[in-house]
């Protein structure tokens, strides 16, 4: 067992998260493979807050808007993310929070 | 004139009549505030995320108009008076773009 993280070919990417153990190297792989933005690579999709059925997507089982580490958009098709959740709330297409779900 | 768009939420238990009222008295308040609605959209009965005002359901229109931006305030104003919509969003709509 190499317990230093030399012993590979390639010097691996530094991870930001994950498991933090002192060596073996990494184990899961390569490094995260880069995902673009699902609204920067389609042009045509575009964040509506009458879609609530695409919006779903973004929140979690207890209705919260999942972070960008979740949904993987970039930092402007976040916030106009979040602004249609929110408007999309408002008008009870989604829920606010998880007790909404249950009695729903 | 900018483009806006509208929804409101009628409540469930509306009959037919007063509900096409309520829609005609809703294009007579904007074209009163001298907007040109573009298009009535009706979802139809839809099922709230949430209870609004003890309804499990409501009325969902769609409203698409030109109207100029100082008359936003005054329709919200009059739509606040309109017993039967439980809720209501304007929006800009050029907004969505970009």
């Amino acid at each position: 067992m190499a317990n230093d993280t030399g012993t590979e070919q390639q010097a691996p990417r530094p991870r930001r998260y994950g498991p933090g153990e002192g060596g073996g190297g990494r184990r899961y792989g390569g490094p995260p493979p880069r995902r673009v933005c699902a609204f920067c690579k389609d042009k045509n999709l575009r964040i509506d807050y009458k879609r609530a059925d695409m919006l779903q997507r973004y929140i979690t089982d207890r209705g919260k808007i999942q972070a960008r580490r979740g949904t993987g958009l970039c930092a402007r098709h976040q916030r106009s993310l979040s602004v249609a959740i929110k408007r999309a709330r408002h008008l009870a297409l989604l829920p606010y929070t998880a007790a909404h779900l249950r009695r729903g | 004139m900018p483009k806006y768009e509208m929804v409101f939420i009628v409540q469930p238990e509306l009959e037919e009549e007063p509900l096409n009222a309520l829609v005609e008295k809703m294009s007579k308040t904007i074209s009163d505030l001298k907007g040109q609605v573009t298009q009535v959209d009706s979802w139809g009965r839809r099922r709230l995320a949430y209870p609004i005002r003890n309804h499990r359901e409501g009325l969902y229109y769609l409203v698409e108009m030109d109207m100029p931006a100082a008359a936003v305030r005054s329709l919200e104003k009059s739509i606040k008076l309109m017993e039967d919509v439980m809720r209501y969003l304007v929006v800009r709509k050029d907004e969505q773009e970009a």
